[in-house]
């Protein structure tokens, strides 16, 4: 008898580790589906990191400029130049000062006419010319070393003899492919990432020579101001203008983009 | 370039890692994050070795006028327009030559012949520009013409026309050339007109393509002067000494050439007058007398001199009076090179550190600066726009580092390089053709030493000696 009370009282004794047993079963699930709830959230940060050290390949290339696409340019390039040289003669204010002060008779009037009419023809040259040579805009530094993808330039050939750029499209290549060449990018501000656009102006000579290299609009850098006036001043002839070019000079606007 | 592209991502990629950093302390399960971590790391180093040992040979390529496209120049074969039977061969001469020459610019995409109309013009009334100008030609360019051989005269017409050009002057260039029917005058002719249409579409820069080149040659036996056309044409010796000469220099207006030679009395400098087609007479210094270089106006002339015990360099004027020493101490300084822009500097090789470097000073001595901050840098030559010296370098040196020797470019006012020349044997004596574009150098590449051109991007490589042993060369000013 005692045997069998035995028996009984041990098979009673088994609900203990019974209950024990579901609740650790229960509590492991629970952590695991915990851990892959972290862990889940987590996926993925240890990617890209410092794992591969000074790993190279694609940052490397990031900095090779592979020919950009001009067509995204283009339309970039018409529509801000179109702005600025149609906001530049609306700013200029000073003449209703200039009006009131002789406070006379009505010859001050003939003078904002005749100012109109010499501003209007300079935008027009520039939006035929920009039509056909927008695709002129992405260029980049001479050497590999310097050049940080992005940074582009474009330009216009303004006044002059009317339809310079129709006429001699391949002079106007000359240019654009010597003026970028010449421009540095290593002379601006490392520190610079991204910058306004640099409007310069600039005549060139009979013989070619660059003359009167102005800022036009400053891009408030002056490091990158300085560079792309170097890269005009560096050079020392684009080569004598067409010989069947009547004109004694040539002016150009050439902008300079600048992204690191 | 490759330091400054080495600078860059390292920056990144340390950036990146401070704020992974945070991002693990922010985290609970420490242990696990660091057990991710390991297997990242080593799948990453197991993937960057497998690269690395797959593609040691990897480098990046990139040059002059990236992003700017070269012009598309199509250049016809130049039509008969005489009946004469000589017309056939002058006109494979000049055919050949003018295509050479616009292919060795560097400034243009010629468009292959395979893609041409089957009429070409021979005049103006003969082309039609849309033919041309849209695929498959797509040329921008079109240069054509014709040559005819009448008693003994050849007369040459050649057009290049912008076929891409809405309006009615469509004509960049038109020219006329007369000579004397012989296969040399044809070549002469093309090498011309090659030069007119390179320097209205290249920006005002003159045509190299008739340019010489002097070089060091064995061919006789001893080391001699030779000299060449800038393709290799016509070889020829200068100097029959029967000696040792070396390091030709031409002076910049090509009427003198000046070299280092092995004298009676020891290496002296000698000079050579191209106007009387021999040596004339040149001051004697004592010591040795090596690399003489020439200043951008032809008044001067430095070289490297131990007249003073030891090699120094010194400055004189072109008759050989007036005599300075620019550097002092024990040197040794030697190959002295002009700044070809300004004539205000000079840079020059010397070991006064232990192995040789670059140096640079003005003309009178001073601000003397080191340029290369390693290995073994020889053979410096100054560009013609002042901007760059390239130079021979080997970056490791010493024993257990077998560093190849190969040219490289400096930007001199940023100290910044690019490597031209890659796993092709030992490579020395770089030096700048004049409209800077091209730099023609000695190579061991071909198992002996030649001399071969390139354009200074490294790229378009072309050899242009092949018999005997050829060193040193020097392009001529213009």
């Amino acid at each position: 008898m005692a045997a069998s009370t035995d028996i009984y009282s041990e098979h009673g004794n088994l609900e203990k580790p019974l209950v024990w047993s579901l609740c650790l079963h229960a509590g492991f699930a629970g952590f695991v589906i915990l851990i892959a709830i972290v862990a889940g959230n987590y996926r993925g940060s240890g990617w890209g990191g410092g794992g591969g050290g000074d790993a190279m390949g694609a940052v490397l290339v990031s900095t090779v400029p592979l020919p950009a696409n001009p067509v995204q340019t283009q339309n970039v390039l018409a529509n801000e130049s179109k702005g600025l040289s149609k906001s530049q003669p609306k700013v200029e204010e000073q003449q209703p000062e200039a009006i009131p002060i002789p406070d006379k008779t009505a010859k001050v009037k003939p003078k904002p006419v005749t100012s109109a009419t010499k501003r209007k023809p300079e935008p027009e040259p520039e939006d035929t010319n920009q039509v056909p040579y927008g695709e002129g805009g992405p260029v980049s530094g001479p050497y590999g070393m310097f050049t940080a993808g992005g940074a582009k330039g474009g330009f216009g050939f303004t006044g002059g003899g009317g339809d310079f750029g129709n006429r001699y499209a391949w002079y106007v290549k000359v240019v654009q492919q010597k003026v970028s060449e010449n421009w540095l990018k290593y002379e601006v501000d490392p520190r610079i990432s991204d910058a306004n656009r640099v409007y310069l102006t600039f005549d060139i000579t009979r013989e070619g020579r660059p003359s009167n290299v102005q800022i036009e609009q400053s891009s408030g850098i002056p490091s990158l101001d300085i560079s792309a006036m170097r890269a005009i001043q560096r050079i020392d002839t684009f080569g004598p203008l067409p010989s069947d070019y009547s004109g004694n000079k040539v002016s150009v606007e050439f902008w300079f983009d600048y992204k690191r | 370039m490759s330091n400054l592209a080495r600078l860059i991502p390292r920056h990144t990629v340390r950036g990146q890692f401070r704020s992974h950093r945070k991002g693990i302390t922010s985290r609970h399960d420490k242990t696990s994050q660091l057990c991710r971590h390991s297997f990242v790391l080593a799948i990453f180093g197991l993937v960057f070795f497998a690269a690395v040992s797959s593609s040691a040979q990897d480098w990046i390529r990139t040059g002059t006028g990236l992003g700017v496209e070269k012009v598309r120049l199509a250049a016809s074969d130049f039509k008969p327009s005489t009946q004469d039977p000589k017309n056939a061969e002058l006109l494979k001469m000049f055919n050949e030559t003018l295509w050479n020459d616009l292919d060795n610019a560097g400034i243009f995409e010629l468009v292959s012949k395979s893609f041409y109309p089957e009429q070409v013009p021979g005049q103006p009334t003969e082309l039609t520009a849309s033919q041309w100008g849209s695929p498959p030609p797509n040329a921008s360019m079109l240069a054509f013409g014709n040559l005819g051989v009448s008693s003994d005269k050849v007369q040459v017409q050649g057009w290049l026309y912008d076929v891409k050009s809405t309006s009615n002057s469509p004509q960049v260039l038109g020219k006329q050339y007369t000579d004397s029917a012989t296969t040399d005058a044809a070549r002469t002719i093309a090498h011309k007109f090659a030069d007119e249409i390179i320097f209205r579409l290249g920006g005002g820069i003159p045509g190299i393509a008739e340019s010489k080149i002097f070089f060091v040659s064995t061919r006789s036996g001893q080391k001699e002067i030779w000299e060449m056309d800038y393709d290799g044409a016509n070889q020829h010796p200068i100097t029959h000494l029967g000696t040792i000469s070396l390091s030709p220099r031409v002076a910049p207006d090509s009427s003198r050439l000046a070299f280092s030679s092995a004298t009676k009395a020891g290496w002296e400098i000698l000079m050579y007058s191209f106007d009387l087609n021999r040596q004339v007479s040149f001051p004697r210094f004592g010591g040795m007398n090596l690399s003489p270089s020439w200043s951008p106006d032809g008044s001067k002339l430095a070289w490297s001199s131990s007249r003073n015990g030891y090699p120094n360099i010194f400055v004189a004027d072109a008759s050989g009076g007036n005599l300075k020493r620019l550097t002092t101490g024990q040197g040794p300084d030697v190959s002295p090179t002009w700044n070809r822009k300004t004539g205000a500097q000079i840079a020059f090789v010397s070991g006064r550190t232990g192995l040789p470097q670059i140096y640079t000073m003005e003309i009178d001595g001073t601000n003397v600066q080191r340029l290369t901050d390693q290995g073994y840098a020889v053979s410096p030559n100054w560009s013609p726009n002042g901007q760059f010296l390239t130079f021979s370098w080997m970056r490791k040196y010493g024993p257990g580092e077998p560093g190849s020797n190969d040219l490289y470019l400096m930007d001199i006012a940023s100290k910044q390089w690019v490597q031209l020349t890659h796993d092709a044997g030992r490579n020395d004596f770089p030096c700048w053709s004049p409209d800077g574009r091209h730099i023609v150098f000695q190579s061991h590449r071909s198992g002996s030493d030649q001399i071969y051109s390139m354009l200074a991007d490294g790229t378009n490589v072309k050899q242009l000696t092949f018999n005997g042993n050829n060193t040193q060369p020097n392009w001529s000013w213009k």
